[in-house]
């Protein structure tokens, strides 16, 4: 019989590996040698820079030491709260993150199964109203892209990791990872302009009025078959924009924060910058999820006042029946057949918005 | 393989294609020549032409008016690129070394990122804009898209590469680049170099009727 001598030699060798790779099997195999404790002499100075070593009410107060590098937290070599961060990062906020997500796409699958589209109650009609003038849309779809940029880069961030780099390889998510980290970065502070330009030009008409409750509660005329009259905007749509406004803010301004290391903040500061950038996103894109969902496949007739600038006149009867009747009022309903419109703002904005 | 093709053949083939290309479309607009006067000339064209190349930097009270975000989305564009294509330490170090043998001074870093992000919210909103207006939707070919888009995706794979630290990036952004410069001269970007044509012609035409235009 052929021995095959490497595989006798592979045996011990493989053995050897394991025993080393994993101590508990080392330390758990029957040994005859003793330990012998050799000193190592960096010991007692990470011990004395580590504050994790003391007890918790000494570790509080624990100073830093002196460093030649000038700089915010130079003093301090291990962060004692780096830990805290990075647990929370993949131990909560990575699942909980992806569980919201993955909730919010359910959720707008199964409202879709059980209501299905939304459709405007008497069908389209031949008539339609300015609803949205060019630079207020232009200012919606240059938003739309950053945010859409910034949550596809940042979404690759967060979970790229866990998700991409296993069927990926290292190569070549490296390569993403990076260009994510650039794109997201350059990407950011365009996200702050794009919502302070938004907050400007839509804050008036989102202001909340009386009715707007009683559309919350009558559920926006979508869950139910019932007639519930709005404004220019309804309560859903207030509701967004100011989530946008707050939330997007918070995202905006931890984002600052993280991407500027220069006006003097810590790592505690970047840190609680991070968690809020991070949790503040999730939120945002589940809810601009739901916001995708019903302004396109969703609602009959709802793209179309952004992309057009114009809406059919029983949309709006259906959604924001107070609006149609003073855009009917004023005379401001006009045939489709009637030429685009090329004004660069709304012809007469104050009354007939609110 | 491919990245050799890209710094190597690919590279003086567009470089190539761009010179050539844009000396023959100039070439041929020269050779068109001006029209004949109908009438004794009041003025020599050059002030004309001269006032009219600069002139249009500001745009009529009208345009101003109207065409506020065309105006400061085109400013905010080109202004952006300039600064990022010429004053850009990478770019600087690559014409140094390829072209001209010398470098000038390039922005910090800081003011580097602020010219790409100026220009990509410029560009951005042209491109939203062209398409959202009806009669600048209409007056739109297939052309003006290509050449947004070939703009943007060379900016955009430029700023995924800032890292620097990731080749691949590197060659992608450079590939975008000299399908850019292979494009250039047979489509509209070719304004970068003919509006100071088309304007100085205007002006001279007027200015030899003793218009001031
Ligand atoms: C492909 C993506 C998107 C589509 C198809 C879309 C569609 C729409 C439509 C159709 C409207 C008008 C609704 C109406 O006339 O009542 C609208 C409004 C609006 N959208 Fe979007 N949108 C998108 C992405 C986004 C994103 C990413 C954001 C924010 C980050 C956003 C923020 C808003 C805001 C603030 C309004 C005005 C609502 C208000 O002020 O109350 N949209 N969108």
């Amino acid at each position: 019989m052929l021995i095959n001598h490497r595989r006798v030699l592979q045996f011990p060798a493989l053995l050897f590996l394991i025993l080393i790779a994993f101590p508990v099997f080392a330390e758990n195999a029957p040994s005859s040698y003793k330990p012998v404790t050799v000193p190592n002499p960096a010991t007692d100075l990470w011990r004395a820079v580590n504050p994790q070593q003391l007890p918790p009410a000494e570790a509080a107060m624990f100073p830093g030491g002196d460093s030649q590098v000038q700089g915010v937290q130079s003093g301090v070599l291990i962060n004692q709260l780096g830990q805290r961060w990075r647990h929370f990062r993949m131990g909560q906020l990575l699942p909980t993150g992806s569980y919201l997500l993955a909730g919010a796409m359910l959720a707008i699958l199964l409202f879709y199964l059980i209501r299905g589209k939304v459709l405007i109650r008497d069908g389209e009609s031949d008539k339609k109203i300015e609803r949205y003038s060019i630079y207020e849309r232009l200012i919606h779809w240059f938003m739309a892209i950053v945010f859409l940029f910034l949550g596809f880069s940042g979404l690759i961030l967060l979970f790229g990791r866990s998700l991409l780099l296993p069927w990926m390889g290292p190569e070549l998510f490296s390569a993403l990872a990076s260009a994510a980290k650039e794109g997201h970065n350059l990407f950011g502070p365009l996200f702050l302009l794009a919502l302070v330009l938004v907050f400007l030009k839509f804050v008036i008409r989102n202001i909340y009025q009386k009715g707007d409750l009683t559309w919350l509660l009558k559920g926006g005329g979508i869950i139910g078959k019932q007639d519930v009259p709005s404004n220019f905007f309804n309560m859903g749509e207030k509701t967004l924009f100011w989530l946008l406004i707050i939330v997007g803010g918070l995202i905006a301004i931890s984002g600052v924060v993280l991407l500027f290391p220069v006006f003097g903040q810590g790592r505690d500061i970047m840190e609680l910058s991070h968690v809020v950038h991070g949790i503040a996103a999730v939120v945002m894109l589940s809810v601009i999820i739901g916001h995708i969902y019903i302004g396109t496949i969703g609602m009959q007739g709802a793209t179309e006042g952004m992309t057009s600038g114009y809406c059919d006149l029983n949309w709006a009867k259906d959604h924001h029946s107070w609006w149609a009747q003073r855009c009917i009022d004023e005379g401001k309903v006009m045939p489709k057949q009637q030429g685009a419109a090329v004004h660069h703002d709304n012809p007469a904005p104050a009354e007939a918005e609110k | 393989m491919i990245a050799q093709l890209i710094e190597g053949p690919l590279w003086y083939f567009s470089l190539t294609v761009f010179v050539l290309g844009v000396l023959w479309r100039l070439f041929m607009i020269l050779r068109a020549g001006a029209k004949k006067d109908l009438a004794v000339p009041r003025d020599g064209g050059g002030a004309g032409a001269l006032r009219a190349i600069f002139s249009r930097f500001v745009p009529e009270r009208t345009v101003r008016r109207h065409g506020k975000v065309q105006l400061i989305a085109g400013y905010m564009f080109h202004l952006g690129l300039f600064a990022l294509l010429f004053l850009a330490r990478p770019h600087v170090d690559f014409f140094a070394e390829r072209i001209t043998g010398i470098g000038w001074w390039s922005m910090p870093h800081w003011a580097f990122i602020v010219a790409a992000e100026v220009a990509f919210a410029g560009l951005i909103m042209l491109w939203l804009y062209r398409l959202l207006n009806p009669v600048t939707r209409l007056l739109s070919s297939a052309d003006d898209y290509v050449g947004t888009v070939l703009v943007f995706l060379v900016m955009l794979s430029g700023c995924l590469a800032l890292a620097q630290s990731v080749e691949a990036l590197r060659l992608i952004h450079l590939l975008l680049a000299e399908l850019l410069l292979i494009y250039f001269p047979f489509s509209s970007l070719m304004h970068a170099f003919t509006f100071a044509f088309s304007r100085g012609y205007t002006g001279a035409t007027m200015g030899r009727k003793g218009i001031r235009a």
